[in-house]
């Protein structure tokens, strides 16, 4: 039997294992009949594709995206200005410990 | 322009302002542009600030852009200032920058970097910013680290911000240590006109850990000095004083405190010069422990030959040492006792004024401070 290669789990990633009956035109691995997603590719070939019509493809989208935005060179300056609308939330001029804060530097960060 | 500049200075402040900070940048931007025969400034606009100047071969650029979050606008800053150093990439040869948002933009130069730490925004920001949670300010230190990483020499005013710099990864031999600097006062600075007979004097900005409220409390245990006021200028607006004013009014002292805002820095010298007394009355909070400063006040205190009575911290005794009177810091008691004690010495209270004026003129004025600069450039440049 050719077990079924496409890789699966949430927290813990393996691989399907159940019976293949196909193999991905694009990747070549085998596919179990639940695998096979829209034009016969297997769930990762057809995220890379755009294609997230089965449940394991956007499984694999979200898989591949993150490992892409994360993968960054240590010296992608984007990754450290990643604050998320959280960390922005808290500097918004209502959230200031008091208004009397605002009116004027407040942008001045150090003042020697 | 046809050539593109060869030095660029970059701060997220606001400049010029009436802030110690301001007079720092314009010090030290000084050397740099005079050392590359001009170059390019990029600070913060606002007010009635010009957002292009050219002055002789200086151009300075300012962000005037309204982002009212802190993020957003430090952020847009710092894609700003890359298009400001865009058409420079090929001539730049050294970028002094102040802060993470400034470095950003001038690691991507590939120009040297110095990187002059007063302040670390991990530190400070939670003070204006309670909401700051950990998570976010562990963001912002290690942007900080990723950026002093790359900098080929980091200029620290104190020995603590030095700690705080080797802490965040930098090794101890591109720290350098350039001390904030005064210039003397001239000894015949006029007294000035509204000034009241006998007073003490705060210098300024009005944040928390600056402890003005410790001063005030320690003015109202003064309260059979009925001679004695206490003048406090500040480098701020008067909205940010208002919670002081109030607790002056609390305290019952609020007709003997005299109030100025943001006065021309030429003014500040009078003032300081024909007090009994300058106060720095610095809390012992992370900002000054932890993170440490330079407190310009005190310089500008020493210069003029006034005697300082300030806060017990590693970060004031470095600069007063032996020339002024620490106390313990947040003890308003024991702050209005050495006062008080320096008062009826006035004798004390002047040799003290003399020595420290004497000690900053061998060695701390901002000329001091300019040559320590350009030995740190000289380093990096040779490199």
């Amino acid at each position: 039997m050719t077990p079924c290669a496409v890789t699966t789990g949430f927290f813990t990633l393996g691989k399907c294992g159940t019976m293949a009956v196909a193999g991905c035109p694009s990747c070549g691995r085998a596919l179990c009949a639940d695998h096979v997603t829209e034009g016969g590719l297997c769930p990762e070939c057809a995220a890379a594709n755009n294609r997230f019509g089965h449940p394991a493809a956007v499984a694999a989208y979200r898989r591949r995206a993150y490992r892409h935005r994360s993968a960054g060179v240590y010296q992608d300056t984007v990754w450290y200005t990643g604050f998320d609308s959280y960390d922005r939330a808290a500097f918004d001029p209502g959230a200031a410990a008091s208004q009397d804060y605002l009116d004027d530097g407040d942008d001045a960060l150090v003042d020697s | 322009m046809a050539d593109g500049h060869r030095a660029a200075y970059l701060a997220f402040d606001r400049f010029p302002s009436a802030k110690g900070s301001a007079v720092h940048i314009r010090h030290m931007a000084a050397e740099l542009f005079e050392r590359y025969q001009g170059g390019l400034l990029c600070v913060l606009g606002g007010g009635d600030l010009p957002a292009y100047q050219r002055e002789g071969g200086v151009e300075i650029v300012r962000f005037t852009e309204v982002v009212p979050n802190l993020l957003d606008r430090a952020e847009a800053f710092s894609a700003w200032a890359a298009e400001q150093l865009a058409p420079h990439r090929d001539t730049l040869e050294l970028c002094h920058v102040r802060d993470p948002w400034s470095a950003l933009p001038a690691m991507t130069t590939g120009a040297t970097m110095v990187y002059e730490a007063n302040g670390l925004p991990s530190i400070e920001l939670p003070y204006a910013w309670p909401h700051a949670a950990p998570a976010t300010l562990a963001k912002v230190r290690e942007l900080e680290r990723h950026c002093l990483a790359r900098a080929a020499a980091v200029v620290v005013p104190s020995y603590v911000i030095k700690n705080a710099v080797t802490d965040r990864g930098v090794t101890p031999d591109r720290v350098h240590l350039v001390p904030n600097g005064a210039d003397p006062a001239p000894a015949d600075v006029p007294r000035p006109p509204d000034a009241p007979g006998r007073y003490l004097i705060y210098v300024g900005a009005l944040q928390p850990w600056q402890g003005v409220d410790v001063l005030l409390r320690a003015f109202a245990r003064l309260a059979d000095l009925t001679d004695l006021d206490l003048v406090i200028c500040s480098s701020v607006s008067p909205n940010r004083a208002r919670p002081l004013r109030r607790l002056a009014d609390r305290l019952g002292v609020a007709e003997r405190v005299r109030w100025h805002y943001q006065l021309p820095h030429d003014d500040i010298a009078g003032w300081l010069a024909h007090a009994e007394l300058s106060v720095a009355p610095l809390t012992a909070c992370d900002r000054n422990v932890e993170q440490g400063c330079s407190p310009i006040k005190v310089w500008e205190s020493m210069a003029a030959g006034t005697a300082v009575v300030a806060s017990d911290l590693p970060v004031v005794r470095e600069v007063l040492g032996e020339y002024g009177r620490l106390v313990p810091p947040d003890r308003p008691a024991e702050l209005a006792r050495a006062i008080r004690v320096l008062l009826e010495y006035p004798q004390v209270c002047r040799d003290l004024g003399e020595n420290a004026r004497k000690h900053v003129l061998a060695g701390f004025t901002w000329k001091h401070a300019r040559a320590r600069l350009a030995d740190v450039y000289d380093l990096v440049v040779r490199h």
